[in-house]
């Protein structure tokens, strides 16, 4: 059954090179999946804004192509065990979503395709297709590594300071800080009385520790995790620095700051219980949303606070890449759903919908701006940044945990800063070992 | 003097009693009617105890987010479990209530121990081999872990009951020739009914309840409820009416499963320890 | 009073039973062991390795894994006595006469939270635990005390996990132990309440002889579902705040799952099997007679 199945899928896939063969530069979505129509396509998707937009998308996709793409939501704390248990056991994901700390992971285990062999690929590859037009920062963080592109940016985050500009203005600030210095010693206690508080960062003991809280306080200051050669940086002057900051900037944090998630600090913005917030720019159609939110008019948007170092926002986000398990009718489907999904074409109706694409051109409109505020920081943000803003290396799922378990320690007093450091700088070394860094066989990539 | 202590008494015996009662039943209360509250009026600070209900987490999780197929999946799962776990261990228990045999004490003790071994020893190893086998995300692979804690559970109540059975009963009928496989299925399965009765509801209610094996093992086309309950924690936002709804939905039928069995509940979960 | 048999028969009544644990209890068992003496991680297949006993050596000097066995065995120590204090008192106002109807209406409300699927029961907690939108907190208020940050401070977190133990497992406590009052003969107990009005004497002297056996069934089964328990916690704190309810069941889901490190995640649970069948021979060696 499934060998006919195979046989046909070749047969029509030869018929259609005889066709575009008559007609080269007449590429259509509806031409180029004719040999697929009936694929499914197995994704995960999570319960987030950009994964809800897609979801309205689809039908337009699926009624074009007659390829069925079957999206799974998932939490973003299972997102990484489902696919890396259906990944070993050779199941039925077609498309990887690849969060950017996973992608070498991924890309080393040989999960994943390099785009290339279908962009490479005239019958399926959109003419349209622009890769230039990717923010060239955020393409290489979320969907690149060591040098190989494998996934199309799709669910798209710069880390932006969020803010409730009224509690400002009532407390004499005409804008938000400048600087991290600034929100600490002067936005601060000015905003933290009567049960609101200045400022919360989200700090829960799951990614959301390592990316939000403890990562984002290392990088203004000049710190970062590795050195050059891959030993632990955090035990130096700048990154000691970042994590005291973090330490001194509880104060003017909600109690149990530890336990906060996104959702928390998202809707104690929301209701007017926090003043500022950094989150992720995908948090915009949450804040702005009547329903969701009672900020209204209030709502402001800034890029991050910069440090010592400067702006060093934090950078996240998720590409889409077709999975080496999936047959080939799967794979070219897959294929074209991501581009699709990604293209230049649809990345304003994306926008629209609550998503944020990485096209440069969806935002080259000026009157955007004024509907979505959060575009020009978002751009700002974009324009350099650290990919290595958590290591991407397939070590990264062992350290999180290390850094995870640490930093919440740190956080809550039960470790002093030096010594959480010191002891996530010996654990991280030890699994950098076991991987082979320091013998040289592995190269350094981040 | 002494009637007014007596009445004394029983008032706050009452009270006591009314107490108990509200301890057990109002988290089920409070789980209801969040289920029946949309998404702001779920997050209004204070919570509100009176509010128009609405039935749209209900029609939103059971039609688009495939509550109901994972209920479907839990049903199916839960009956073969069952259905297994009494075919396969009534015969033992009577064996053990009726036989003598070297290492039975041994057997016994096996049989116990399961009831100890967390799911969590089992699972990892479980999922590598069900990825062998290409059980993986199959019902017969949860079908089968569950025996691990069914199956004791149909073997110890049913030993039990066995031998509560008069012996002369098989006496009787083993003077007139009948086979050992005959006195069990005609003359003792039928008297022991009672117990294996129980047996069963007990494993379909642990098999219902069940999370780890499910969360591993069947993370798509099996996916039981209560793993299905585990996936609207997302971080980026907390739907509370959603998450109630399909947990309304997935203890209703195990609550309405332990009255039917609440007499015998006890000696079922303490394994026939206390009679 | 047993009979003897033919081995055919007595493999054809007891060999399915044991075939079938033998394959999905032992088989996986063993597979663990083997596991756990390799380098085994799902992210890194291809560096598996043998390792000997290096994940034992690990698992045994790691204070991570010993402070989930102590938090366990914390939880355990507070919430069971806590469970048989308060459910002996349910049991012994059950067991007196009166108010039948009621009484059977609260024996069947004790049903409930037992039966309670434990993920929902960790999902619930959050929902009535929130600071804000919780209705504890809201229930607090009336009484004047502060809401309590029940899920984010690690102290209140491992309380609430405590508290909701309680919830769910004093009921079962309490039939267990009204079942065992239920053995006690009417006869000694009426007798013993002419000579004394006390219920504490009648307590400790008449019905406690007859109370042992339910104890030991509640000690043995409340120790097997500690060292086992996950769902609860799981959907109510992840473990979490930092590591303050991350009990043993906990930690090692999050090395074999969030890690991917079976082979150590295999060793952990070895290591917790043993302890729970050392626990387990010792509470039956010492209780049990049920054995013939």
């Amino acid at each position: 059954m499934k060998m006919k199945l195979h046989a046909s899928v070749l047969a029509l896939s030869s018929a259609a090179v005889m066709c575009a063969a008559g007609a080269a530069n007449a590429w259509s979505l509806e031409e180029a999946a004719k040999p697929y129509a009936g694929t499914t396509v197995d994704v995960l998707f999570l319960d987030r804004p950009g994964y809800n937009a897609a979801k309205e998308m689809l039908p337009e996709f699926e009624a074009a192509t007659g390829i069925k793409v079957n999206a799974t939501t998932v939490p973003y704390e299972n997102a990484l065990g489902e696919q890396v248990r259906d990944f070993v056991a050779g199941g039925d994901i077609d498309v990887a979503l690849i969060d950017l700390v996973w992608i070498g992971n991924f890309a080393e285990n040989g999960w994943i395709e390099p785009i290339d062999k279908f962009t490479s690929n005239p019958e399926l590859a959109d003419p349209e297709l622009d890769m230039a037009d990717f923010f060239p920062l955020v393409l290489n963080a979320f969907g690149g590594w060591n040098g190989t592109v494998y996934g199309l940016p799709f669910d798209n985050y710069s880390g932006l300071m969020f803010y409730n500009a009224c509690m400002l203005k009532d407390a004499g600030f005409d804008g938000p800080p400048a600087t991290w210095a600034d929100l600490k010693d002067v936005y601060g206690p000015a905003l933290t009385k009567d049960g609101k508080y200045a400022f919360a960062l989200q700090s829960k003991r799951n990614e959301t520790q390592s990316a939000d809280s403890f990562a984002r306080m290392l990088w203004p200051f000049g710190g970062s995790f590795l050195t050059a050669e891959f030993k632990s940086n955090l035990n130096s002057p700048e990154s000691q620095a970042g994590l005291n900051f973090r330490q001194d900037l509880m104060k003017y944090m909600p109690e149990g700051i530890v336990a906060y998630d996104h959702s928390e600090v998202v809707n104690g913005l929301a209701q007017g219980d926090i003043a500022m917030i950094t989150e992720w720019s995908a948090f915009y159609s949450t804040l702005a949303s009547p329903e969701t939110s009672k900020l209204g008019d209030c709502l402001a948007v800034a890029p991050e606070p910069t440090g010592p170092a400067g702006r060093k926002p934090a950078l996240g986000g998720f590409s889409l890449a077709v999975a080496t398990q999936a047959d080939d009718a799967e794979k070219a489907a897959g294929y074209l759903f991501i581009q699709w999904v990604t293209s230049k074409a649809n990345a304003g109706k994306y926008l629209e919908l609550g998503g944020v694409p990485a096209r440069q051109s969806a935002y080259a409109d000026p009157a955007l701006a004024e509907k979505y505020k959060f575009i020009p920081a978002l751009v700002e943000s974009w324009q350099a940044g650290v990919p290595e803003f958590r290591p991407r290396f397939a070590e990264w799922p062992e350290i999180t945990e290390i850094v995870q378990e640490w930093g919440t320690k740190m956080m809550l007093g039960e470790v002093s800063v030096e010594d959480g450091a010191k002891t996530i700088g010996e654990k991280m070394e030890a699994v950098l070992t076991t991987a082979g860094y320091y013998d040289g066989k592995k190269p350094l990539a981040q | 003097m002494a009637a007014v202590t007596q009445k004394r008494g029983l008032a706050l015996e009452a009270l006591l009693l009314v107490e108990i009662c509200a301890f057990c039943v109002f988290p089920f209360y409070w789980m209801v009617t969040t289920s029946l509250k949309t998404q702001v009026v779920a997050l209004q600070s204070p919570p509100a105890w009176l509010f128009t209900p609405t039935l749209a987490n209900y029609t939103e999780v059971l039609f688009e987010d495939k509550v109901g197929i994972a209920l479907i999946n839990s049903i199916i799962v839960a009956v073969c479990t069952t259905a297994l776990a009494v075919g396969l261990g009534t015969p033992a228990a009577y064996a053990l209530a009726r036989f003598e045999f070297r290492g039975k004490t041994d057997l016994w003790f096996w049989f116990i121990t399961n009831r100890f071994v967390s799911p969590v020893v089992l699972a990892f190893p479980v999922f590598l081999i069900s990825r062998d086998l290409g059980l993986r995300d199959t019902h017969l692979a949860l079908i089968l872990m569950y025996l691990t804690f069914t199956l004791p559970i149909v073997i110890w109540l049913c030993t039990d009951q066995f031998r509560s059975i008069p012996k002369e009963l098989d006496e009787a009928a083993m003077l007139e020739g009948a086979s050992q496989w005959r006195i069990f299925r005609s003359i003792c399965l039928p008297l022991a009914m009672p117990g294996v009765a129980v047996s069963a509801i007990l494993s379909f209610i642990f098999s219902w309840n069940e999370l780890l094996f499910a969360y591993i093992l069947a993370p798509k086309a099996a996916k039981t409820a209560p793993a299905m309950a585990v996936t609207f924690m997302e971080g980026y936002s907390v739907p509370y009416g959603k998450i109630m709804a399909t947990s309304t939905l997935i203890v209703v039928p195990v609550l309405i499963f332990a009255l039917l069995a609440s007499k015998h509940l006890v000696r079922g979960l303490t394994m026939g320890a206390v009679k | 009073m047993t009979t003897r048999v033919r081995r055919s028969t007595l493999i054809g009544f007891l060999g399915p039973a044991v075939a079938a644990l033998l394959l999905v209890g032992i088989v996986p068992l063993g597979f663990a062991v083997w596991k756990s003496l390799h380098y085994f991680n799902l992210t890194k297949i291809a560096q598996s390795r043998f390792v000997g006993l290096e994940n034992y050596i690990f698992v045994l000097t790691d204070p991570v894994f010993w402070q989930a066995m102590g938090r366990t065995a914390l939880l355990f120590a507070i919430s069971v006595p806590t469970q048989i204090a308060i459910g002996l008192t349910i049991a012994l106002v059950l067991h007196r006469p009166g108010m039948t109807l009621f009484k059977t209406l609260t024996r069947l409300s004790l049903v409930l939270p037992m039966a309670t699927t434990y993920a929902v029961v960790g999902l619930l907690a959050q929902v009535m635990l929130n600071q804000k939108y919780g209705v504890i907190n809201q229930m607090l208020g009336w009484v004047g005390i502060d809401a309590v940050n029940f899920i984010g401070d690690p102290t209140n977190a491992f309380i609430a996990v405590v508290m909701w133990d309680i919830w769910q497992w004093t009921p079962f406590v309490a039939l267990v132990l009204l079942a065992g009052l239920s053995t006690v003969p009417p006869e000694i107990e009426e007798a013993a309440e002419l000579e004394t009005r006390s219920p504490w004497i009648i307590l400790r002297n008449i019905q406690l002889p007859y109370l042992i056996p339910s104890l030991v069934a509640v000690l043995i089964l409340r120790t097997a579902d500690t060292l086992k328990l996950f769902d609860m916690p799981f959907t109510m704190t992840r473990g979490g705040p930092g590591a303050a309810t991350e009990f043993i069941a906990i930690l090692i889901e999050r090395v074999g799952n969030r890690q991917f490190d079976i082979g150590l995640a295999s060793a952990q649970s070895i290591i917790m099997l043993a302890v729970t069948i050392v626990l387990a021979r010792l509470y039956i060696r010492l209780f049990y007679r049920e054995v013939r």
